[in-house]
């Protein structure tokens, strides 16, 4: 279970990559290239199916976004809210494919969020995006909710939270990808032909349900963020 | 006491902390999606017209419920491998 460690060291620093996982990660960034910029060559207002399915899944979390933030939040905050749906998602899909005819000397190539770096990175990505933007529109009031007795549990509370929010945001997506795929090890390991067959279809619809988990829950803490006090 | 004599007589305590994690871990994980379960076919069954919403909530609300039973899977492994 290592990953393929490739380390550099540049002047004396020296700094070590998980290659197997970059790998994947690059795969998943050529693939939604690709998709976008054949989504995007012949717009119209007839629309064929790529651009039905794209814009479909644009107007879910817009109108998401929109039903928590006022209009002009939504628009504004939409771009990295649909990225990281439209990453996570390809990124959880890629895993599911045959990877395990690739042999590796060292390693394997499986999804790129099973590895907890990338989890992490996007978690503190949206936690940094959602401080800057809370902090820039509330000023001091974002971090500390005055002397009474509910402002200081409110304060407490809200002081836990900017820690256990990207915590549970990043383990929970690494978790439940990782634990797929030890699943289909197991039940591999036990009888490699019929029996993984339903839990593999399972784990495309954990892909799925978690990428939209990720970005629901990273839309509620935005708009908790910048929501106009009463 | 009791500890070492059963670790001196070769059982692997930590396979054996493996499989209580994992047992402990999916009672809450089912308890949680059962009782989102619960809500949701409450809630379809006095209002028929709030389907759409229901389902997405509901499925919001297991992936969350379930993620508590998956720490305890992967840390489950950590311990048994």
């Amino acid at each position: 279970m290592e990953h393929w460690i490739y380390s550099i060291n540049i002047a004396g620093h020296s700094a070590a990559f998980n290659l197997d996982t970059l790998i994947t990660m690059w795969l998943t960034m050529l693939i939604l290239i690709i998709l976008a910029l054949c989504t995007t060559k012949n717009i119209s207002i007839i629309p064929g199916k790529l651009q039905v399915v794209g814009e479909s899944i644009i107007n879910y979390f817009v109108d998401t976004a929109k039903a928590n933030m006022s209009e002009k939040e939504a628009l504004k905050h939409s771009p990295i809210i649909l990225t990281l749906f439209f990453f996570i998602i390809t990124a959880n899909l890629v895993g599911q494919l045959p990877w395990h005819l690739l042999h590796l000397h060292q390693g394997e190539l499986a999804s790129p969020n099973n590895d907890i770096n990338m989890t992490a990175a996007m978690a503190i990505v949206v936690s940094v995006y959602y401080m800057y933007y809370g902090a820039r529109r509330k000023g001091m009031k974002f971090f500390f909710h005055g002397f009474s007795m509910e402002g200081i549990i409110l304060t407490l509370v809200d002081w836990l939270e900017f820690f256990i929010r990207p915590l549970t945001l990043a383990v929970r997506l690494f978790a439940n990808i990782l634990a797929g795929e030890l699943l289909i090890f197991t039940f591999v390991s036990l009888c490699a032909y019929v029996l993984p067959i339903p839990f593999m279809l399972f784990e495309i619809l954990v892909a799925i349900v978690q990428a939209m988990v990720f970005t629901l829950l990273s839309t509620i803490y935005i708009a908790t963020a910048v929501e106009e006090t009463h | 006491m009791a500890v070492e004599q059963i670790a001196a007589q070769g059982v692997d305590l930590a396979k054996l902390g493996a499989g209580i994690a994992i047992g402990f871990g999916a009672i809450g994980g089912g308890l949680g999606i059962g009782i989102a379960t619960k809500g949701v076919v409450d809630s379809i069954a006095r209002q028929p017209a709030i389907k759409g919403f229901a389902f997405t909530t509901f499925l919001l609300g297991a992936a969350l419920a379930e993620a508590t039973a998956i720490y305890a899977f992967v840390i489950a492994f950590r311990l048994a491998g």
